[in-house]
């Protein structure tokens, strides 16, 4: 216990070298090593900050036939499959069964184009699944996650068909 | 003791860690040499089974090496456990009046642990509790001059391997895109961040530009794109594969690296379970490289370019253990252990060879209650009612309530073992049999007749402590019972980069 304790003292002494002395930076001496913080890269020139939420390229270039609900390619493809996909009046709605992990879905966002009958792009809407506050004790594991993205009442009568994909997904 | 040193203010630790760093916390040149190191460490290898608690272990060694066999973790000469609780969001840390822990860890708050020094929340990474950004060893290490390593046989963007190379509010934020949902918390900043704050940014674009690791070799090439390609080629890494095009690399672009700083990404996902590849040896699966085979050459690629003999950091994870364990999967999660295993060999045969490295094998958390029971036995959920307890007006022992029996196999919930004849039966909870070495030649797996027979208690995380072996000067500071936040000290003064 002595050696833990020993150890306790150092780590913490270490933490506290962390969190001080970076406020101290400006002060060091030449010779004195970098300031632990300043390891920590914090700004990337070069990469724009996000904008929005994320989208798939493939809803505005699709066009479905009357009736159908389509997909669009994601950058998850090979990790899931949809089952169900059904359009009416109200919400296009189905499922996203997880093939590739059996760990709880984290992070799971689908994405649905609304098209009118010449196919053109009314509007983008979105489901999103994002695991609660509730810690880890969360039961079993899922692997399927149903959706459903309702219709604006606005458009309800222009809608006729609909592409989805996945953009987002993170299993545990 | 610890108590005292929690309530000290934040000047008095000031003053006491100057002079304790003054004085030579950083040496590692007295410390006892463990098993044959001449005493001055200039690398470290970290290896981590993720899930892999005490009884991973003690069935991989049955399962492959009998009962009175060992694994190559088992012979290094230091053994002890460590404790791996986080605390909840906005949490003080130990000591501190707002402390709040939480009991059972997961992936990203036991990797910040280790890799920072702080206790933090389930899902943060390199971030304490209440959201400050707080460096990562491999950071420090990087910026003392050592060269870098990080291999997992999950995403790289997952927590394991993250928790050294990015810092993020929440693990989910994996990318290639940013989203609200699965990058901010207000519970923990107050208000929606900037999207050009790093703690927001997906965490594939930090591992692209950040330039933290000089080897990066797992799964994971969906979270990258052509600009992260860019951004690495830019920076002098070879990249293998192509994140552009989502061609993975294989074991035959590993092999044949000779870059100074690597990018090899060998599947778009996880990687591949062992037990599929062996079973399917002609499947592209096949062609990536293992985990012994990412970790030997890992080394190769610090150690032939090492900085000027300054040394090297290699964290390596065996990220599947877990992931089995969670589906409650014994034979793969018994074949990942081998694997991991396999990797810990070669680090070990690596620190023998080379007389100043300090190899680390330890665990994030235990993973799904796995246990081993008696041969013929059978485990609470499969039985009609608890153990019995007949001795409740026993003034000795009068535990409540009295249970005068019951405790038998409930043939209407569980038939049999899970991985033979009842396989097909989707009630049965377990067990799982298997053969070893010193079953006779004619037992097979999943029969009754094996003499290894595995159980789990659920398929999430639990809180028991997990072992850690160590080989190596400064290893003796990992006997008897450590916290997870002493590893990063402890790596940090073997390195030096304390002071």
């Amino acid at each position: 216990m002595q050696n833990r304790h020993a150890h306790a003292l150092a780590g913490f002494l270490v933490a506290a070298a962390l969190v001080t002395t970076a406020a101290c930076s400006d002060e060091r001496g030449a010779e004195q090593p970098p300031a632990p913080a300043a390891a920590v890269k914090t700004a990337f020139p070069g990469l724009t900050p996000a904008s929005g939420e994320p989208t798939l390229d493939g809803l505005s270039q699709r066009h479905p036939a009357p009736g159908t609900v389509v997909t669009v390619p994601g950058p998850f493809d090979d990790r899931f499959d949809f089952t169900g996909l059904t359009l009416n009046r109200d919400a296009v709605s189905g499922g996203v069964v997880v093939t590739s992990d059996v760990s709880e879905i984290l992070e799971l966002q689908v994405v649905a184009g609304l098209y009118d009958s010449s196919g053109q792009l009314l509007h983008t809407g979105r489901f999103v699944h994002h695991r609660g506050e509730d810690g880890h004790d969360h039961g079993a594991p899922e692997e399927r996650e149903s959706f459903s993205i309702a219709i604006p009442s606005q458009l309800r009568d222009r809608v006729v068909s609909a592409a989805v994909g996945v953009p987002v997904l993170v299993n545990e | 003791m610890s108590t005292r040193i929690r309530t000290r203010s934040a000047a008095a630790a000031v003053v006491l860690l100057a002079g304790a760093v003054g004085a030579g916390v950083v040496s590692s040149t007295s410390a006892t040499a463990a098993a044959g190191n001449n005493g001055r460490i200039k690398n470290v290898i970290y290896l981590l089974g993720d899930g892999m608690g005490r009884t991973h272990v003690t069935a991989a060694r049955e399962r492959f090496y009998g009962a009175a066999g060992h694994l190559a973790m088992e012979t290094m000469p230091v053994v002890g456990q460590v404790s791996t609780y986080a605390v909840e969001k906005k949490s003080g840390q130990p000591g501190a009046a707002d402390f709040v822990p939480n009991y059972v860890t997961d992936s990203a708050s036991a990797a910040t642990a280790w890799a920072s020094g702080v206790k933090t929340y389930n899902a943060a990474l390199g971030i304490d509790a209440k959201g400050k950004v707080v460096p990562t060893v491999m950071e420090l290490a990087k910026q003392a001059g050592y060269r870098t390593g990080n291999v997992s046989t999950a995403e790289i963007t997952d927590a394991t391997p993250a928790g050294q190379m990015s810092h993020a509010l929440a693990r989910g934020c994996q990318g290639p895109s940013y989203s609200e949902a699965a990058c901010q918390d207000t519970t923990v900043t107050g208000a929606l961040l900037p999207t050009s704050d790093i703690r927001v940014t997906p965490i594939a674009d930090q591992i692209a530009r950040n330039g933290t690791a000089d080897v990066i070799l797992g799964g994971g090439l969906a979270r990258f794109d052509a600009a992260d390609e860019k951004a690495l080629q830019q920076q002098g890494y070879t990249v293998l594969g192509s994140p552009a095009s989502q061609k993975v690399a294989t074991r035959g672009d590993l092999a044949a690296t000779r870059g100074s700083k690597v990018f090899g990404l060998f599947n778009t996902g996880n990687l591949t379970i062992e037990k599929y590849k062996r079973e399917h040896p002609e499947s592209p699966q096949a062609a990536e490289p293992s985990l012994p085979e990412m970790t030997s050459r890992a080394i190769d690629l610090l150690a032939g370019n090492n900085g000027g003999g300054k040394g090297f950091y290699l964290q390596v994870e065996g990220a599947l253990i877990d992931k089995r364990s969670h589906a409650n999967d014994a034979a793969q999660t018994l074949e990942e252990m081998k694997a991991f295993d396999d990797a810990v060999k070669v680090a070990l045969d690596f620190a023998k060879r080379d007389g100043h490295t300090l190899v680390i094998v330890t665990a994030d958390h235990e993973c799904a209650g796995f246990n081993i029971i008696e041969k013929g036995t059978f485990t609470n959920a499969e039985a009609a009612a608890p153990p019995v307890n007949t001795d409740g007006g026993n003034t000795a022992n009068n535990s409540t309530p009295t249970r005068p029996g019951g405790n038998v196999k409930d043939p209407s919930r569980s038939t049999g073992i899970v991985n033979g004849a009842g396989a097909s039966d989707s009630r049965n909870f377990a067990p799982a049999t298997f053969r070893t070495p010193d079953d006779p030649a004619t037992v097979r797996d999943g029969s009754p007749e094996a003499s290894l027979w595995l159980t789990y208690l659920s398929g999430n995380h639990t809180g028991a402590d997990v072992p850690v072996f160590a080989y190596g000067s400064g290893a003796e500071a990992m006997a008897g019972s450590i916290d997870n936040t002493d590893l990063f000290n402890i790596v940090g003064r073997a390195l030096g980069l304390a002071g």
